[in-house]
């Protein structure tokens, strides 16, 4: 026992020693002031390497350290930022941008390493677009904007590497392990690639197709320049920590934990200098933020604090809070619209063949449409204020504008953009028109309609259940059976919605570029949707064919952009009157927030990576409540359709 | 006051002191009776004298007798009863709401969201308007199957290795490593495995909590089981040929009741709180079951906001009254179990 | 005895193997979505190429005989998903120390804590009021009952409060660690404590007991050299691992107080589909623990000898 008690007295004492040495170089906590601007965040960066990761979180901080070509400003006007100046060729396959002199790579200590000369663009799309180097983004070379020869590129590295794993000389056919042929492809040289340096200060881009978009495209991390020399000594190692990745942007990483902190400091050689107005950014990790945010933005430890849907109500009849909560500016850059599954892949038990009777019937996707209640729904998401989340038409307001107005206040959308498609009268003469319809056409009742949801995701379960009870009790149990049902965690996606086993599903689709053919593409071909082009009844064919046909030709469209527009409109509306799909809601589930920024500030893009730039933002003493936001907030609309309407 | 006192307790006095004398002379009473009708002679009888008199101890009587003393515990035996039956009764009882309906405010016909415990519901609503006294019930139901099954499965299949394990030298290796295979497969990764095989639900998390669940009581018995099993008692019922089932059922597994016993009442509790646990990090039931774990977690996120702290203390309390009920009945039913207790 | 432990170490490395291999191929069996960020956007051709670069086209048994040799090698590779080619040995080797510091001190504390506790309670069960055995029950009661989610978040949002300290975790500030490490002690102060009053209780109705007091040994003797050397046996088994463990962290506690160690690693990067990270954490935790089930043996053999856990001359299975 004495030996025992001794033993515990020598760990103890040494287990307190080794704390305590660990304990002494005690540093004092950051002076509260408006240069510094603290935040949790709860999800850590997998690599800084923003040529091939697509991670929110790595493009946050990337948005900060790289600039890109072109910026916007709060309105979402494209300004110059590293190119000083564009221009392009007529049928806008051509687009020549000239370099700002003078801006300089540098390391995480701010010392200067080279020059940002044109050739940085051309290294970088030459990196994304080679296989080797597995870019999650490879594809915004190759979407809208068709850059010319890089999806070649893309094929050929891509065929090399089979073709080397297995074991087969260039040039030829291979068979792969599961018996796939694995075509050759012909040889694609870098210098091939549409993008050249004509000199160090020139860049020039050619598309294989005339774009009137692709400025908008450019601020994807894809398109941020990269140090050629660089790039080549880091090799696999690019962008693993802040030593790994030069900087150019308003901000350096300066300090790089994982798990821990993030600590962006000012970049002192800045080309725009002036305009960064916050010195140090400090990013705390927490996954716990929802819990314990509010009460450490009380004590002064950060600058904002997220606040959930469901705390709201509590929060904004709370003293301490209720007057530092505001909202997020409307987020337009996701749509979640609900599909219909022409082509359902489910289980028997869920009766896909009646289901496919019933949803090749318009009258029958019409009464769910008005049948909807949306804003009940989507009070699970936003309690305090469900209609802002509305969207009536699968492309967001305030996403695109041209001629002077929103795209969703041309004519074709203007009548579905100021009203909702929620309409009960309607509803039940669908409905009645339907049961007569289907019965007629052999269908039994209820029509059993899975519905499937990711647990993992926050309050979708819950939606669920709302949308299943407020429309069974609609539209009678008679007539439809909703089955929620849990779909797995992973692999959601491709299990679910890719395989086709839903028949109405919430899905959602994210905007590449600034043009409303970008919302066109979950209804095209092969995207895996709705698949409505393999729906065999030959209304929903026709139906297709037509739409098709319509954005298409749309498309075609590129040096009149009001013509394009109405054009699109029209396609658009298409979808809606047949009910193909029903518009639901823009993201934002934790919108509401307690922080120091003004979120009218900033840059504004509802697409790509400006939204998340400090840059232009500056930190004020409190923050603002919900009535000075709302204020702030139409002052912003207002000021932005004056702004489009001068632009016209 | 003393004076009547004294007045009234001076006759029962008296009475008393006479009884009293009367039996202490009892043998007085005797005295005049003859002898041969006193006693009566018996012959001696060679079986009666083999038979040892048992004094009519029953070991699982006395126990019972042991823990009935403690009135603690049966307190809480019976609150576990009542709750149990209340859990499978209330769906049954007049005007109970169903758990997933969504409750409408019937003027202006939205959903009654998050409001506290009133008259109407008792334990609230929650973040879609659900009566949550109904969801804490439903969720007991739940999760007390879920704890139920887990528990049984781990007592009947832990037991049984952990006996098989500690006793038998031949096959410690073989459970050993059996015990290691099982135990470093992390059970994140089998469960999301399985949910996205099978699908999330109810029999997705019985069968990964099952696959680790025997662990810990399979090796807390294997010690218990080392730490006696080549005690002297042993060894001697060993050299005598006593098989090895009787020397596991009379020598050993009396000996480790009361830790066992121990051991089983916190299984259920645990399970639940494995439950818990998976909901915690994101891999536990579909929200559109109702269990305590979702409940928990649902009232969790909620937690740093004071007034709306009752949607995690109803559900967090139940789970406690489920855990305190069975520890103290497990803990007094142990001390209840060792014989030396029962005098 | 040593014959024996070779013996388990030796079987314990092929245990380890089996584990990892059983690990590797439940891995594969996970959706291929789970590797991409962006599936949705993503061609069918990048998918596959992305695939291939990861080595996971391969048939599983040749991965496997990669991945052995290249751990054979002592290189853990980096990781896939977690933190894209970063060194996993760098990764643990920045986090392990955090948890590791944090869980020895709050061990520490809880054996001391939670056997003094014990032994008190145990003594007190005997006495008229039980006391001390009342008050120890209703904290093991509570520390059992109350989710350890629940408890380590308002040990944080008041705890903080009253100290006047940060509500995250810093390792240069002492203060920091105060509240961490006591949200970390309770659960294991009131498991010690319950076992060992039960282990003690059970002990001291043993007739040797009655014996020595009936001898006239002082109580304290009674308790110290006899009941509690029983009756600390069967807990001594799981201090080796819960030491050794003690490089898993604990996932509450650190995500609350934002902590940068290992607590919670193991599901993130499972929940991530980082293979390469899975299979190290795997291989580090399950050789910890396997040693720590030995080791654990070892203590338990020590501490009694009348454990044996080789055959005895004469003694008959």
């Amino acid at each position: 026992m004495k030996k025992f008690k001794k033993v515990l007295a020598v760990f103890l004492s040494t287990v307190m020693a080794f704390s305590m040495s660990a304990c002494n170089n005690s540093e004092k906590s950051a002076v509260k002031d408006n240069s510094v601007y603290r935040e949790l965040y709860s999800k850590e960066v997998t690599s800084m390497n923003y040529l091939t990761e697509s991670g929110v979180s790595s493009n946050k901080i990337c948005a900060n350290v790289v600039d890109c070509l072109v910026e916007y400003d709060q309105y979402g006007n494209i300004m110059p930022s590293l190119a000083e100046s564009w221009e392009h060729n007529d049928d806008m396959t051509e687009w020549t941008f000239h370099i700002r002199k003078g801006v300089k790579w540098v390391d995480k200590n701010g010392s200067a390493v080279a020059d940002v000369t044109a050739n940085d663009w051309v290294s970088a799309a030459v990196y994304v677009n080679d296989a080797r180097n597995d870019s999650d983004i490879q594809y915004m070379y190759n979407t809208g904007a068709i850059v010319r020869n890089a999806q070649q590129y893309y094929d050929y590295t891509a065929y090399l590497l089979k073709a080397e794993k297995l074991g087969v000389s260039e040039g030829k056919d291979a068979v792969d392990a599961d018996g796939k042929i694995v075509k050759a492809v012909a040889p694609v040289k870098t210098e091939d690639i549409g993008v050249k340096a004509v000199d160090d200060y020139t860049l020039v881009y050619t598309l294989e197709q005339p774009c009137p978009f692709f400025l908008s495209v450019l601020s994807y991390t894809s398109y941020m320049p990269v140090y050629g020399p660089f790039l080549q000594e880091k090799g696999s190692s690019f962008g693993i920590d802040n030593d790994s990745i030069l900087y150019n942007g308003a901000y350096i990483l300066s300090s790089f934990e994982p798990q821990h902190e993030h600590v962006l400091a000012k970049n002192q050689s800045y080309w725009d200098k002036d305009n960064v107005l916050i010195e140090k950014i400090h990013e705390i990790y927490n996954v716990e933020g929802g819990n314990i945010a509010v009460r450490m933005y009380q004590n002064g430890e950060i600058d904002c604090a997220e606040i959930s849907s469901d705390l709201i109500d509590s929060m904004m009849k709370d003293e301490a809070t209720k007057n530092i909560i505001h909202r997020a500016r409307l987020d337009s850059s996701f749509s979640y619209f609900f599909c219909f599954n022409f082509d359902p892949q489910f289980d028997g038990i869920y009766e896909p063949d009646n289901w496919k009777l019933a949803v090749n019937n318009e009258n029958f996707r019409k009464s769910i449409m008005y049948g909807l209640d949306r804003v009940r729904a989507l009070r699970v998401s936003d309690s305090y204020n469900p209609e802002n989340m509305l969207n009536n038409t699968i492309t967001p307001s305030d996403f695109a504008a041209a001629a002077g107005k929103d795209y969703t206040q041309y004519d074709a959308l203007k009548a579905y953009t100021n009203g909702d498609s929620f309409d009960k009268d309607k509803a039940l003469a669908a409905r009645d028109a339907a049961k007569k319809e289907l019965s007629d056409a052999g269908a039994s009742f209820p029509v059993k309609i899975l519905m499937p949801y990711n647990p993992s995701m926050t309050n979708w379960g819950k939606e669920c259940q709302v949308i299943e009870q407020q429309l069974e009790g609609l539209l009678g149990n008679d007539y439809i059976d909703i089955i929620v049902e849990a779909g797995p965690e992973t692999g959601f996606l491709s299990n679910v919605r890719m395989s086709g086993k839903y028949a109405l599903l919430k899905c959602n689709w994210g905007a590449d570029y600034a043009d409303p053919q970008t919302w066109s593409e979950p209804f095209s071909k092969g995207r895996k949707y709705g698949f409505w082009e393999k729906s065999t009844d030959d209304n929903t064919a026709a139906l297709y064919n037509k739409y098709t046909e319509m954005v298409l030709s749309a498309a075609s469209i590129y040096n009149d952009d009001e013509k394009r527009y109405t054009a699109f409109a029209e396609a658009e509306a298409m979808l809606i009157d047949h009910a193909i799909a029903v518009p639901y809601s823009i993201s934002g589930s934790d919108d509401y927030m307690i922080c120091r920024l003004n979120p009218m500030e900033g840059e504004y893009a509802p697409y790509g990576v400006a939204l998340w730039r400090y840059k232009y933002k500056k930190l004020y003493d409190t923050s603002m409540s919900m009535e000075e936001f709302q204020a702030a907030y139409k002052n912003w609309k207002k000021e932005r359709d004056a702004v489009l309407a001068n632009k016209k | 006051m003393m004076s009547i006192r004294n007045a009234k307790a001076a006759p029962l006095e008296k009475s008393l002191s006479q009884q009293l004398k009367s039996v202490t002379d009892l043998t007085a009473a005797y005295e005049n009776i003859p002898e041969n009708e006193l006693f009566e002679q018996t012959d001696f009888d060679k079986c009666a004298a083999e038979s040892i008199s048992d004094a009519g101890y029953s070991y699982w009587k006395s126990t019972m007798r042991a823990f009935r003393k403690n009135k603690a515990a049966v307190l809480f035996l019976g609150i576990i009863v009542i709750l149990l039956v209340f859990t499978f009764v209330q769906p049954f009882l007049p005007e109970q709401r169903n758990p997933k309906t969504i409750n409408d405010d019937p003027v202006t016909g939205v959903q009654i969201i998050n409001r506290a415990p009133d008259g109407e519901y008792w334990f609230g609503t929650n973040s879609i308007g659900q009566d949550l006294w109904a969801r804490t019930w439903s969720g007991a139901r739940t999760s007390l199957f879920i704890g139920c099954f887990v528990a049984a499965f781990e007592a009947v299949f832990g037991t049984i290795v952990g006996i098989l394990w500690g006793y038998c030298r031949k096959l410690d290796w073989f459970f050993t490593e059996m015990y290691n295979i099982f135990d470093n497969i992390p059970q994140t990764l089998v469960l999301i495995l399985f949910s996205y095989i099978m699908r999330p639900g109810v029999g997705t998390i019985i069968f990964a909590l099952c696959l680790t669940g025997w662990l810990e009581t399979a090796r807390f018995i294997r010690n218990q089981i080392i730490i006696i099993r080549d005690r002297e008692y042993n060894l001697a019922s060993r050299c005598m040929g006593v098989s090895a089932y009787r020397i596991i059922t009379k020598n050993i597994l009396p000996y480790l009741v009361s830790v066992i016993a121990l051991r089983m009442a916190l299984a259920i509790p645990s399970a639940i709180g494995s439950e818990v646990f998976v909901t915690y990090i994101g891999i536990g039931l579909p929200t559109d079951i109702p269990s305590l774990g979702n409940l928990v977690s649902d009232g969790f996120a909620l937690m740093s906001q004071p007034d709306m702290r009752y949607q995690l203390l109803f559900p967090t309390a139940l789970l406690s009254i489920i855990t305190i009920s069975f520890y103290v009945i497990g803990n007094a039913f142990a001390d209840a179990a060792d014989p030396k207790n029962h005098v | 005895m040593a014959k024996y432990i070779c013996k388990r170490i030796l079987n314990s490395v092929f245990t380890l193997c089996i584990v990892i291999f059983i690990v590797f191929v439940l891995l594969r069996q996970m959706p291929v979505e789970g590797y991409f960020s962006n599936f949705d956007k993503m061609s069918d051709t990048a998918i596959e190429v992305s695939l291939q670069n990861m080595g996971l086209t391969e048939p599983v048994v040749i991965q496997f005989v990669h991945y052995i040799g290249q751990v054979l090698k002592g290189d853990m590779g980096v990781s896939n998903r977690y933190r894209r080619g970063y060194s996993i040995a760098a990764i643990i080797a920045k986090k392990a120390p955090v948890s590791i510091r944090i869980g020895l001190i709050s061990l520490v504390i809880s054996l001391t804590a939670g056997v003094i506790l014990g032994i008190l309670m145990a003594r007190s069960s005997k006495t008229r009021w039980k006391l001390f055995d009342k008050f120890g029950t209703v904290f093991i009661v509570i520390a059992q009952a109350v989710p350890a989610a629940v408890y380590c978040l308002l040990i944080q949002l008041y705890g903080t409060k009253i100290l006047g300290v940060s509500m995250l975790f810093n390792e240069s500030r002492p203060s920091t660690w105060i509240l961490p490490v006591i949200s970390l002690s309770i659960g294991n102060i009131a498991y010690y404590a319950m076992w060992l009053r039960r282990y003690m209780v059970d002990e001291s109705n043993k007739d040797y007991v009655r014996f020595a007091r009936a001898k006239g040994v002082n109580e304290s003797k009674i308790v110290y050299r006899h009941i509690l050397r029983n009756a600390i046996v069967p807990l001594a088994q799981y201090i080796p691992q819960s030491i050794l463990l003690t490089i898993a962290g604990s996932i509450y506690v650190e995500n609350l107080y934002s902590v940068p160690g290992m607590g919670g690693l193991l599901i993130q990067v499972i929940k991530m589909q980082d293979n390469t990270m899975v299979q190290a954490l795997v291989l580090i935790y399950a050789s910890v623990s396997i040693l720590g089930l030995l080791v654990g043996d070892l203590v338990m053999a020590l501490l009694d000898p009348r454990i044996m856990f080789t055959k005895k001359e004469g003694a008959r299975q």
